[in-house]
This record gives structure tokens, C-alpha cells and sequence, in this order.
């Protein structure tokens, strides 16, 4: 097993980059799936109101009253420049001036005049507000038109804009076992699945399979199949690794062990697992620079992460983006995740058609390794050890 | 009678329609350092590749310890030691993982390896360095882990493909010593370099290749003898007229003679006594001299007179 311990004290020098993707993601990942789940929950609004009663009738106090019960009555001085610049800086969200003579405009039923208001034009605590006075104002009148004295009519008004209705959002099965939050844990996932695998496995690779260490190693009485079986050992229990590391995290972003379709989500990685291999497999059988291996992992990992739904919802790409991303691995892996949430809606054909795409992806991505480096081989094997001088110089031996 | 540990038969090695090895044969016996020269291109490397079984060969024939050789002569392998010209460790390990990983190929009884890695590591003189990362040691250091790393295992036969290369002479001196050490114990070495000197100094038996052939082979002193130039007399001497010149190269053995005033170079082939008759001459035609060298050939000499001068680099 010399070569399988050698495999990891090489990759144990070479962690550095695959640990800092990881540390930066899981740091990033949690609190970014958790704003993701919190978008989904209902939530009523509050805002910093400001109320000046220049009536000071009991109808005026009775408004008062009202809008204290839901939003924040906030204190300000009343003068125009501090009243704008409290606005501006968003300290309060609207303004209500109770005009004098507000009581008996409302019994009254005359309607101009009985508000003023300095607000942020446009904004939805202004539409909110119109639409609330105007309700109550509404309400009241409707009430006194009915033969209920003043005080009681805006109670009931009161009670009547204020009824809470409760609020459920509606989520099919399949969502309900694939939360928000753990959707966009895996949907994240693709991008560092990516990085990881790519600038770990690479370096190593390319260094065990250096062709004068490998040379090196065939002049010893270690089997050539032995040796690329305990390189292969070496990375089937590294991608394991990170894999189910991957997976424990996602447990906590689940909030415990995964349930129905979201098993789906996990073989789904698993198989997307498999397609970055395939990609450091097709990198090092070119064997590239350090620095080119640095350069592959942010061009697929940021270019599959853009393009195929990644970072941005696939909803928002365009035709032609969408067209492209289809030739690309990650597209179909988010679109896994896509119908998992319940975006899309489920389909067990085409969810496992979407899987099968992926995997052809994967043993495409290693085929074309293995042919790369059987054709580098067998040119290899005509002169593994000569110098460029020696082969010049041999060109120039004549039979 | 000593045993043959490699004999190369007849061996033919193409690449396309180039031959790299036009009907090589070699027969190295038990317990010799038997020095490979050749110009570049002369088929050093590739022969040490086709003994390895890393190249396969057209024609022809290798056996080591009398077996065959092929890919797969893995109990072959194991008494076979390999330092290569290019220095091949990892740089992930340090010099103790490194030499432990090479020995590893070859022995697994864990105990038994920790004993040769440490004994290894003793013949090279790296004790004050097994914690270091090939990174922070110096160009003889190096050289000295990669000679390690190739015979920790205690092979009875290594092959050293130019082992010395940019090494400085305190480091070149110890790694020549230490193949000494590993012949008197018994180990047959192959060894190949571009140093005249090293292969003079160590070597009991050498072949010189060129285009792929062996062009000659014996010991050092029966490669001396192949070549014209057996003796090379300087003498330093002033004004010496023509006539003298001229009754000097009518000498026996004598086929040439350069004065440039000052210095005068008699080149002598075969014969003995050369330095007296030469001596006799001068003396006889009253004419005073100073320091008198008389040279036996070198290695160098030996060799580029055989393989020639023409440089080996250079484009046509």
C-alpha cells in the first residue's frame, strides 16, 4: 500500500486550496440557505408612523389609536425640514397630519380636506397607509351610515381593517420534504463540488502519474496495474470524503435526516460528484501547470455555476444562455434540484432522465481521460526517457 | 569463474526507421563497475531502458541473473537498484518518507525497511537532514537522497544513469567512494556519465557506444592501447632549428611533432623508450632544455578518438 499512503501525504500537502473553498463555503452557505428559507415565511408589516393631531377630537384620538395598534407611532418635532430629513433617512416611513376639523368631516361624510401627509413618493408604506385610512375612514362612515354612534363605529372599524387572517403557504409533497433551505444548499453545492475536487485531486494526480516518477516506480517490483489501482483507491476514498462531508453538512441545513424525495437531491450530488471527477480526470490528462489547474477550476466552476442556474435562478438566464447551458453538466443537476423544490413540477421520468444525462456526462468526461491518456502512452512508449537532444539527435542516425 | 549478471544479445532498437540500437551485445560479469560511455545520442539511455524492461526492443535478447528480462520479471526487479540521471522523489515527503517510499517497492517486512532506510540514509551521509523536504537541500544532497532512494533495498546489481551531474566535487568524490564501498560489498555496477574522470576512477571494465554500436570495449588501460597515441612528450626548449625538428619525427614511433618556439609536443605510438631517444637528441645536438613531461593518454583522449570530435549538438 506504499502508493495509496503516498497518494495522501501528497494530498495532505496540496489541502490548502480545497480547504479554504470549503471553510468559505459552509461559512457562507448556512446563513445564505437560512435567508433563503426565511423569504418563503409570511410575515406582517410594521411601519414608524408619525402622527400630528392638529383636531384633537375624539375621532382624531380614535385614529390615533388605530394606527398604535398595528404600526409604530413614532415622536418628532413638527417642522418641515426635520420632518423630510427623518424620511430621507428612512427613521420614519410616513407622516399623517390629522387636519383641524378631522372629527366632523367624518360625521359629516365630507372627504377632502381631513389629511395631510408628507411621505417618500412611491414607496409601499405610502400605498399601505393611503390604503388603510381610507379603509378605516370607510369603515367608519359605513358604520355610522348603518345607525351606530361614533364611538362604536370606529371601534368596529377599527376591529374589521385589523381582522388577521391566517396566512399558510401552500407546498406540495415533494417540496415539503426538500425545504427552501436545503434546496439552495445543494443547488451551491455544484459550484464547490467543482472547486474541491478539481484543485485537490489534480495536483495529485498530476504528480503521481508524472511520467519519470512513474518510470521510476516500473523499474520496481510493484505491479504497473497495482500501482493505477492504488491511485484509483486513493481517489475513490478521497471523493468520498468530501462527498459525505458535503452531505453531514447538508443534514444540519435539513435540520436532520433527509426524507422522501430529497434522497433524490443526495444520489443527484452524488452523481454531480462523479462529473467533477470526470473533469479533474480530462484536466490531468493533459497535464497542465499548476497555474492552469488553478485557471480550469475557476473557469468550469464559476462558468457552470453562471451559466446552468447555479448563482442565478434559472428563470431569470435567457434563451440563448439556457440553450448553451444544456451542453453543460451543472445545468441538468440544478434542474434535478429545480424540480425537487417544486419549481418545476415532479416527474419521476424525467427527473431520472435529467440523472441519466448527468451520468452520461460523467462517463463521457472520463472516457475521453482514458483515451487522452492512452493516446499520450502509446506515443510515450516509442521513447519514454530520451532527451529532446537525444530524439534530435537520433533523427540524424541513418540506417 | 565469475558469473554473468547481464548479457545483452544483439540488440536491435527502431524508432520508425531510426535505430537507436543497431545490434548491441554486452556481457557484464559479477562484481564489476562497468562504465557505459558515449557521446549524446549514442544509445546509453535507451540501452539502460531496454535492461529495465521500460522499452520494448526489436530484436534481441536480455537476461539478467541469467533469466530473462521482460515487464514482468518482478524477483528480477527486486535485486535490481535504479538511479537515474534526472533526480525522481516526491516533494510532498521528506528524506526519510522518500527513501522509506522507494524501499517500500521492493520490501514490506515494515522492520526490515525501517533498518535498510536507516542504513541507506547512513551510506549517503543524510543523518542531519531525514526531516528535511527535498525543496531545502542542496544539488549534492539531492543527488545523494536519489542514490538512497536506489539502493536502500540492497540490490545486488544498481544502475547509475549519470549520477553526478552538477554536483560539486566534495559531494561527487562521496558519491564515488560510496559506489566503491557498494562494489566491495559485492554489488555489480553499471554506470554511465560524461565524466572521463569518474569513469577512470571507478570503473574496471568500459564500453564506448556511439550511433547505437559498440565501437570498443576492455579495461581502461586495453582502451588506451586501441588508439594511435600511446605517449604524448612535451619539452620545454628554445630555438630549435628545423634539422633538429626534422631528425626528431624520423624517430621510431614517433608520427608527430608541434614546436611553436617555446614549448616542443612529440606524439609517440607504441614503442618504449621514446623520452630517452628524444632526450638523446637533443643532448647530442648540444641544445639545453627545461621541464620535460612525457603523458599516457587519457580516457578522454581514448574516447574522442574513437567516437571523434565532431560535436554531437550541433544542427546540421
Amino acid at each position: 500500500m506504499q502508493v495509496f499512503k503516498l497518494y495522501f501525504k501528497v494530498l495532505r500537502k496540496n489541502l490548502m486550496t480545497p480547504l479554504i473553498f470549503i471553510i468559505v463555503f459552509v461559512s457562507i452557505s448556512i446563513p445564505m440557505s437560512k435567508a433563503a428559507s426565511a423569504d418563503k415565511a409570511f410575515k406582517d408589516t410594521s411601519l414608524k408612523i408619525v402622527v400630528f393631531d392638529e383636531d384633537g377630537s375624539e375621532e382624531s384620538k380614535a385614529l390615533t389609536e388605530f394606527i398604535g395598534r398595528k404600526h409604530k407611532i413614532t415622536e418628532l418635532e413638527n417642522d418641515k425640514n426635520k420632518i423630510l430629513q427623518a424620511l430621507y433617512f428612512e427613521s420614519v416611513d410616513y407622516v399623517l397630519i390629522i387636519n383641524d376639523g378631522y372629527g366632523k368631516k367624518l360625521t359629516t361624510g365630507e372627504t377632502s380636506g381631513m389629511f395631510s401627509t408628507y411621505h417618500m413618493h412611491d414607496s409601499y408604506s405610502t400605498v399601505m397607509m393611503t390604503q388603510l385610512l381610507d379603509s378605516y375612514v370607510g369603515s367608519v362612515r359605513a358604520y355610522m351610515a348603518g345607525g351606530m354612534d361614533a364611538s362604536d363605529a370606529e371601534q368596529n372599524a377599527a376591529d374589521a381593517v385589523f381582522s388577521e387572517a391566517e396566512v399558510t403557504i401552500a407546498r406540495d409533497k415533494a417540496s415539503e420534504d426538500f425545504g427552501a433551505s436545503v434546496s439552495s444548499y445543494f443547488r451551491y453545492l455544484a459550484y464547490i463540488l467543482v472547486s474541491v475536487i478539481i484543485s485537490a485531486l489534480c495536483p495529485v494526480l498530476l504528480k503521481l502519474s508524472k511520467k519519470e516518477f512513474r518510470f521510476r516506480t516500473n523499474c520496481s517490483c510493484i505491479r504497473s496495474s497495482s500501482y493505477s489501482l492504488q491511485i484509483i483507491a486513493g481517489s475513490v476514498v478521497f471523493i468520498m470524503f468530501v462527498w459525505g462531508l458535503m452531505m453531514i453538512v447538508s443534514l444540519t441545513q435539513n435540520g436532520g435526516i433527509f426524507r422522501g424525495n430529497a434522497w433524490f437531491a443526495v444520489l443527484n450530488s452524488f452523481i454531480y460528484t462523479l462529473v467533477c471527477t470526470g473533469f479533474a480526470l480530462l484536466i490531468c490528462s493533459f497535464e497542465p501547470s499548476d497555474t492552469v489547474v488553478n485557471l480550469m477550476t475557476q473557469v468550469i466552476g464559476l462558468g457552470s455555476s453562471f451559466l446552468c442556474g447555479v448563482f442565478v435562478p434559472l428563470s431569470l438566464l435567457s434563451d440563448s444562455v439556457i440553450a448553451a447551458a444544456k451542453f453543460l453538466p451543472a445545468y441538468w443537476y440544478v434542474k434535478v434540484i429545480e424540480m425537487l423544490k417544486g419549481t418545476e413540477a415532479f416527474d419521476g421520468k424525467r427527473l431520472a432522465m435529467y440523472m441519466l444525462i448527468e451520468s452520461g456526462f460523467a462517463i463521457a468526461l472520463m472516457l475521453i481521460a482514458l483515451v487522452v491518456n492512452r493516446m499520450k502512452y502509446s506515443s510515450a512508449s516509442v521513447k519514454p526517457l530520451a532527451s529532446k537532444k537525444e530524439r534530435k539527435l537520433n533523427n540524424k542516425i541513418s540506417i | 569463474m565469475e558469473n554473468t549478471v547481464v548479457k545483452i544479445d544483439n540488440l536491435v532498437k527502431r524508432y520508425g526507421e531510426l535505430v537507436a540500437l543497431d545490434h548491441f551485445s554486452l556481457e557484464i560479469k559479477e562484481g564489476e563497475v562497468f562504465g557505459l560511455l558515449g557521446p549524446n545520442g549514442s544509445g546509453k539511455t535507451t540501452t539502460i531502458n531496454c535492461l529495465l524492461s521500460l522499452l520494448s526492443f526489436d530484436k534481441g535478447s536480455i537476461e539478467i541473473f541469467g533469466k530473462k528480462m521482460t515487464p514482468v520479471s518482478y524477483d528480477i526487479k527486486k535485486e535490481i537498484g535504479v538511479i537515474m540521471q534526472n533526480v525522481i522523489v516526491s516533494e510532498e515527503l521528506n528524506v526519510y518518507e522518500n527513501i522509506d517510499y522507494f524501499c517500500g517497492l521492493y520490501i514490506t517486512d515494515k522492520k526490515l525497511r525501517k533498518q535498510y532506510v536507516e542504513e541507506a540514509i547512513k551510506f549517503v551521509g543524510l543523518e542531519d537532514f531525514t526531516k528535511f523536504y527535498p525543496k531545502k537541500l542542496s544539488g549534492g544532497l539531492l543527488r545523494r537522497l536519489n542514490i538512497a532512494c536506489g539502493i536502500a533495498h540492497k540490490p545486488k546489481l544498481i544502475i547509475l544513469d549519470e549520477p553526478t551531474v552538477a554536483v560539486d566535487p566534495q559531494s561527487r568524490n562521496k558519491i564515488l567512494e560510496g559506489i566503491q564501498e557498494l562494489n566491495r560489498n559485492g554489488v555489480t555496477i553499471i554506470y554511465t556519465s560524461h565524466y572521463m574522470e569518474e569513469i577512470e576512477q571507478i570503473c574496471t571494465r568500459i564500453a564506448i557506444m556511439d550511433k547505437g554500436r559498440k565501437v570498443a570495449e576492455g579495461t581502461k588501460d586495453e582502451l588506451k592501447r586501441m588508439i594511435k597515441n600511446t605517449e604524448t612528450i612535451s619539452v620545454e626548449v628554445l630555438g630549435l632549428g628545423e634539422d633538429i625538428l626534422t631528425e626528431i619525427r624520423t624517430l621510431p614511433h614517433v608520427y608527430d611533432v608541434k614546436y611553436d618556439e617555446k614549448l616542443l609536443v612529440i606524439s609517440c605510438s607504441g614503442g618504449k623508450h621514446n623520452l630517452i631517444r628524444i632526450l638523446d637528441v637533443l643532448q647530442k645536438r648540444e641544445v639545453g632544455f627545461g621541464r620535460v613531461y612525457s603523458e599516457l593518454p587519457t580516457l578522454n583522449e581514448v574516447f574522442l578518438e574513437i567516437t571523434g570530435k565532431a560535436l554531437r549538438d550541433k544542427e546540421e
